[in-house]
């Protein structure tokens, strides 16, 4: 009984995906059958060939890279220190400050989009890298001092203060006792970061609105608009799009889960 | 006069040293900083544009004073968008939840392969919103989709359902939308589920206690906080959800109709087809202070509880 169930769940998680690795590989006579074609009885290269040659497939791939990493960057930076500033001093205004990052995280993005657009458009930032980065701080930041907070309060104050009393400075404490034990709620802070700029649809939407600047996510949607829909093209690209991220969360699927249990979650 | 300038800085570095809070304030001041510009200022800014008609795009703004707020009281539209807004979030919220305890539950059980499973079931809810709309679009094709066939081949329906027509484009949105965010609570439930200290249940067994009454005494009151967590998450993060139901609507009739407008593409709609900058920051604020005040009367109301 368990089984079945859990079984069942394995497979509506995954079907989708495999319908759409099946349909990347068929010609396009094998794509529009009734009844459906279950596997590929022809399988071919031809879909990605044509969403090479005739989207620019790369071009979104780099825009969402660089402004995903950048993003990412700028916020883990500043929020590295302002969460070990909230776990290990006491200063007024540091529990309204708790409040507020609190309140960012749950930060509804659609209220931004009016003040973002109106600016950068003002200031010639929008389709602009800058712009957009800028976007994903605003998201990113409060989400990733949210959970190194949560990282850096596992680890024991003591241990620090241990390392005072031996007579090290607090700069090398930091450096040698902290720093190891802070580095995989780094790491698994970074990773959400990132999933969350890499994953947004909306500011890219709104802040990119030529071709050679718009993201994967707004890319990939696009294609859904054309005039002559073509389903293998389309599921070509959720294949290139998918494997990479599947290899990423076998590698990192236990910093991910880690990070669930401290709230490492949005959207 | 160098001199005693000298001694103004060695006072102020030794001030600066005595001074137990600023190295953290030091240390939070960019984050606060920034945060404060990217959103705390944003809110100001749509408060105050509010009160004025602007173009998206044209520089002019007028003072309109309270125009845009009493607009949207006699705006059908409005009401419509927020009563549909409402329903999506209830729907799918409580469908999520049912689901995700539920499995998470039957996960806790462990069996082999659990954390294959688990890993799996991570999936919908982390790739972009853009590739599950597509996956599902895909499914639900009108003319050659697999759910269709695979319900006429099962005999539970006898013709082919237009799932992205108007009559049934909200449901088949709230089932892509369970399929995507219920993971969010199957893995924050399950989290818990395995800190509760297995005693508990030996425990409870030694005094005589059957499965269903260790689920109420013992698992319930367990997962109380996590779920208070999750409601208030998943709540204002459904309400305010737009890419996947601008997505799911994203042909010329789709968007644009009245099936899918919740507040949120509504808002869309108002600013970037309409270009009113004014009137859609407007709607924004009452979004955000129906959010404020829901989520202060969910507060009160899990306080009271916890008294009880």
């Amino acid at each position: 009984m368990v089984y079945l169930c859990a079984a069942l769940v394995a497979f509506i998680c995954t079907a989708p995906f495999l319908w759409m690795a099946s349909t990347a590989f068929k010609p396009p006579r094998e794509v529009l059958t009734w009844p459906p074609i279950i596997l590929p009885k022809n399988p071919t290269l031809n879909n990605f060939v044509v969403l090479f040659r005739d989207s620019l497939f790369t071009t979104f791939l780099q825009n969402s890279l660089v402004t995903a990493f950048g993003s990412t960057a700028i916020s883990i930076t500043i929020a590295v220190l302002g969460a070990y500033s909230l776990t290990r001093y006491t200063y007024r205004g540091r529990n309204q400050m708790a409040t507020f990052v609190l309140l960012g995280y749950m930060f509804p993005p659609i209220v931004l989009i009016i003040p973002f657009f109106v600016w950068f458009y003002n200031m010639g930032l929008t389709d602009n890298y800058l712009g957009l980065v800028l976007a994903y701080v605003a998201v990113g930041l409060p989400f990733a001092v949210w959970l190194l907070w949560a990282f850096f309060q596992s680890i024991p104050l003591e241990l620090e203060e241990a390392a005072w009393i031996d007579g090290a400075t607090r700069a090398r404490a930091i450096w040698h006792v902290i720093v190891p034990l802070a580095i995989p709620g780094v790491i698994a802070t970074s990773i959400f970061t990132f999933i969350v700029a890499w994953n947004d649809y909306l500011f890219s939407l709104v802040l990119m609105s030529t071709d050679p600047h718009k993201t994967l996510t707004v890319g990939l949607a696009d294609l859904l608009e054309r005039p002559t829909l073509d389903w293998g093209v389309i599921m070509a690209a959720g294949v290139l799009i998918t494997i990479p991220a599947l290899i990423f969360f076998v590698i990192t699927q236990n910093y991910l889960i880690k990070g669930w249990g401290a709230g490492a979650v949005k959207g | 006069m160098l001199p005693t300038w000298r001694s103004e800085l060695d006072r102020l570095l030794a001030a600066v040293r005595a001074n137990k809070q600023l190295p953290g304030i030091l240390l939070i001041a960019p984050a606060a900083l920034t945060m404060a510009a990217l959103l705390g200022y944003p809110v100001l800014f749509n408060l105050w544009l509010g009160f004025f008609k602007k173009d998206i795009l044209l520089p002019e703004w007028t003072w309109v004073g309270l125009d845009n707020y009493v607009f949207y009281m006699f705006d059908q539209q409005f009401w419509s968008s927020f009563a549909l807004a409402t329903l999506y979030m209830l729907l799918t919220m409580s469908t999520q939840l049912v689901l995700g305890v539920g499995v998470a539950l039957l996960l806790n059980e462990g069996f082999r392969g659990q954390l294959l499973v688990r890993g799996v079931a991570l999936f919908p809810y982390m790739i972009p919103v853009t590739l599950s709309v597509i996956l599902w679009r895909w499914l639900f094709n009108n003319q050659y989709g697999v759910v269709n066939w695979a319900l006429l081949e099962w005999g539970l329906i006898k013709e082919p359902v237009i799932w992205l027509g108007p009559d049934y484009i909200f449901w088949s949105l709230i089932v892509v939308s369970i399929w995507t965010y219920f993971p969010f609570v199957l893995i924050s439930v399950l989290a818990r589920l395995q800190t509760i200290p297995p005693e508990l249940y030996e425990a409870a067994k030694v005094d005589g206690a059957g499965p269903w009454s260790r689920f109420a005494h013992i698992t319930v009151p367990q997962l109380r906080t996590v779920l208070f967590i999750i409601i208030l998450l998943r709540g204002v993060w459904m309400f305010t959800k737009f890419d996947i139901v601008w997505l799911w609507g994203s042909q010329s009739w789709g968007a644009a109709g009245e099936e899918l407008r919740i507040l949120p593409v509504y808002t869309y709609h108002r600013i970037f087809n309409m270009f009113q900058a004014g009137s859609g920051a407007a709607l924004a604020n009452i979004m955000f202070m129906i959010l404020l005040i829901a989520a202060f009367l969910y507060f009160k109301v899990y306080r009271r509880e916890e008294t009880l």
